[in-house]
């Protein structure tokens, strides 16, 4: 299209289609964008090419069915998902889960965050064209893969958590088995750090690209980990600490400029003090019930089933109706990988919640994306796309 | 636009008001309301001509510092029981980042006019936010540039998430947005002036018409 630009001079705009899917597959997601050479004059996006109905879907069952959906949210990270939505029904009944329960919930939750960083990191190194580093996450990704297939049985979607606890406690060799994984991400991360971390390359192709400032990212509503590489030391863990994470000992990592490198960056460094959380949390677990023993949320044990004709009942309540959460609007938030996940529940004191509303991460990235992009390089498409960690699962719903 | 001053967090996180010191505070200087049915957090209920004024105090007094907007949220109270007053409500979830509190702001609105106030001018992410919200409840956002369909397809007809929106049913979609329009708009906000429009203005049909089967299957059929 013909256009005078701000400064006055005609030029002629290509316009040009990037997707649906490409930009090196984070999802589907659509951007036309106006090119005045290789450089973006303007663009718009374009998402839902994924949106299922989650929020329509979750309001015909009970609160126990929503789980399996939440799975399929930020399916990098399942685990991390399931236990945000537990935390907040369980906020609802002001309940606190059994100390293992929650000690094993930050170990899952920390080894999640460890395994989304790595995807985002080594996807977004493969859109630049450094493929090795792919291959030394995916094989330690593959091993905590492992550990959750020996948990429940899934990989990718776990549904690991129950409203109330687990759907049941770690295997025996578990704390070894995650101490072998913890070793194998350190020597992971440092590899990989050793092959980027000062590589001409890849700083050129990351560095003062697609930079947001600290203020922008606040109005935008950016969170977690993009959010610290502009600079602003804001993480829910330390802020407003759930699950004892006061009482751990870990550091927020910080970047400075907001570009792509930073936003790498951080989530580099921050597998490392993941990792040292999930040690002192091995350190912590202790022996003891992993559900809550309230009837109201826990399904009674099979032997009280057989003998006693309340605990009979309270069984078949629960398995055909499920819980019922007081009525009433409650907001619950927990640092997941991408930043506040929140579940904003509503409910009229039935068993399936009359509204829920989730508040994913990356949808405020990706809001953000086409100004991100205004005046960068067609070639940065790929790589500030991988650097915010768009989720369609979690974006589209 | 965004003409006010961000004030970054330095440090660690203030502890800020407590849940009964911001009622106290936003009782008197607006007259809001707590919501009775928040038993957990804070809700305060705001009438819709308010919510500019409330919604700029909270951001730009510094003792509040209200500088996240976190989410825009929908509710269709159409099949609640016993709910007596307006249908709808949005629900405005806001955080400080350089205090601990936390707030949600209630608005109810009428089925008639469904209309609130766009805040599109004080918080960038009210963009998008509100725009999943129009498209999924059909609410208007009174000043919104470009309040178009967001997760739906472009040629969906009616609003999903209301509680009268049948769950199986199906409506059928072919057409892509060409989308150039908001391109165009896009540009012409950057500084730009259009003066012939490009060649993606058309649209292309992604499916051909004999390819659509002229009866979708039903709720309960074979899928």
């Amino acid at each position: 299209m013909k256009v005078i630009t701000p400064q006055g001079d005609h030029v002629d705009l290509m316009t040009l289609n990037v997707g649906p899917s490409h930009p090196a597959t984070h999802g589907t997601l659509r951007i036309l964008a106006a090119l005045d050479g290789e450089t973006i004059a303007g663009c718009v996006t374009e998402m839902g090419y994924l949106h299922r109905g989650f929020e329509k879907m979750v309001e015909q069952g009970t609160y126990s069915q929503v789980l399996p959906y939440t799975d399929r949210l930020n399916y990098c990270s399942a685990m991390m998902n399931n236990i945000g939505f537990c935390k907040a029904v369980e906020k609802m009944f002001a309940i606190t889960v059994p100390e293992r329960c929650i000690v094993v919930r930050v170990i899952l939750s920390e080894l999640s965050r460890i395994i989304d960083h790595m995807v985002c990191t080594c996807t977004n190194l493969v859109d630049l064209g450094a493929l090795t580093n792919f291959w030394y996450f995916f094989n330690t990704r593959e091993q905590v893969y492992t550990i959750w297939e020996k948990l429940c049985g899934a990989r990718l979607t776990n549904t690991m958590t129950r409203i109330g606890g687990m759907y049941r406690d770690t295997y025996h060799g578990f704390e070894d088995d995650v101490r072998a994984v913890l070793v194998k991400i350190e020597s992971a991360v440092h590899e990989v750090r050793g092959l980027i971390e000062h590589n001409k390359i890849f700083i050129d192709r990351t560095k003062d690209v697609c930079p947001v400032s600290a203020a922008d990212a606040i109005s935008w509503g950016w969170t977690g980990p993009c959010l610290r590489a502009s600079g602003v030391d804001r993480d829910l863990r330390k802020d407003e600490p759930y699950y004892g994470y006061e009482t751990y000992n870990f550091d927020t990592v910080i970047g400075t400029s907001g570009d792509t490198f930073d936003r790498i960056m951080v989530r580099m460094y921050e597998m490392i003090e993941s990792v040292s959380i999930v040690r002192q949390a091995l350190d912590r677990l202790k022996p003891g019930p992993i559900n809550t023993l309230d009837a109201r949320l826990s399904l009674p044990s099979r032997d009280q089933v057989y003998h006693d004709m309340e605990a009979l009942i309270n069984s078949f309540k629960l398995v055909y109706e499920g819980v019922r959460p007081p009525a009433g609007i409650c907001y619950d938030a927990t640092e997941a990988a991408n930043g506040e996940l929140g579940y904003h529940i509503i409910s009229d004191g039935g068993t399936n919640p009359y509204r829920v509303k989730v508040r994913p991460p990356c949808f405020t990235q990706y809001a953000a994306y086409a100004d991100m992009l205004t005046g960068s390089m067609l070639a940065d498409v790929a790589s500030s796309l991988g650097s915010i960690n768009i989720i369609a699962g979690e974006l589209d719903r | 636009m965004i003409a006010h001053r961000t004030q970054i967090p330095n440090g660690p996180i203030q502890p800020g008001f407590t849940n009964e010191q911001l009622v106290t505070l936003l009782s008197e200087r607006f007259g809001l309301t707590r919501d009775a049915s928040d038993h957990w957090d804070l809700t305060l209920v705001c009438q819709a001509e308010q919510l500019r004024d409330v919604v700029k105090y909270l951001r730009d007094e510094p003792t509040l510092s209200f500088a996240m907007l976190l989410d825009v949220v929908g509710v269709d109270y159409l099949a609640y029981p016993g709910h007596r007053s307006e249908r709808f409500a949005v629900l405005y979830p806001m955080k400080s980042l350089v205090f601990r509190h936390r707030l949600v702001l209630k608005v109810m609105v009428d089925e008639d006019a469904c209309v609130v106030p766009s805040l599109f001018e004080l918080y960038k992410s009210a963009e998008w936010a509100e725009r999943e919200t129009w498209d999924q409840y059909g609410i208007i956002f009174a000043g919104h540039p470009n309040l178009k369909r967001l997760l739906n397809h472009h040629e969906f007809v009616g609003h999903p998430l209301r509680k009268d929106y049948p769950c199986q049913k199906r409506q059928k979609l072919s057409m892509n947005d060409p989308m150039i329009d908001q391109l165009e708009a896009r540009l012409r906000s950057l500084g730009y002036t259009i003066l012939e429009r490009g060649e993606a203005s058309v649209g292309q049909a992604i499916t051909r018409p004999s390819a659509v089967p002229s009866a979708l299957p039903t709720a309960g059929g074979k899928p």
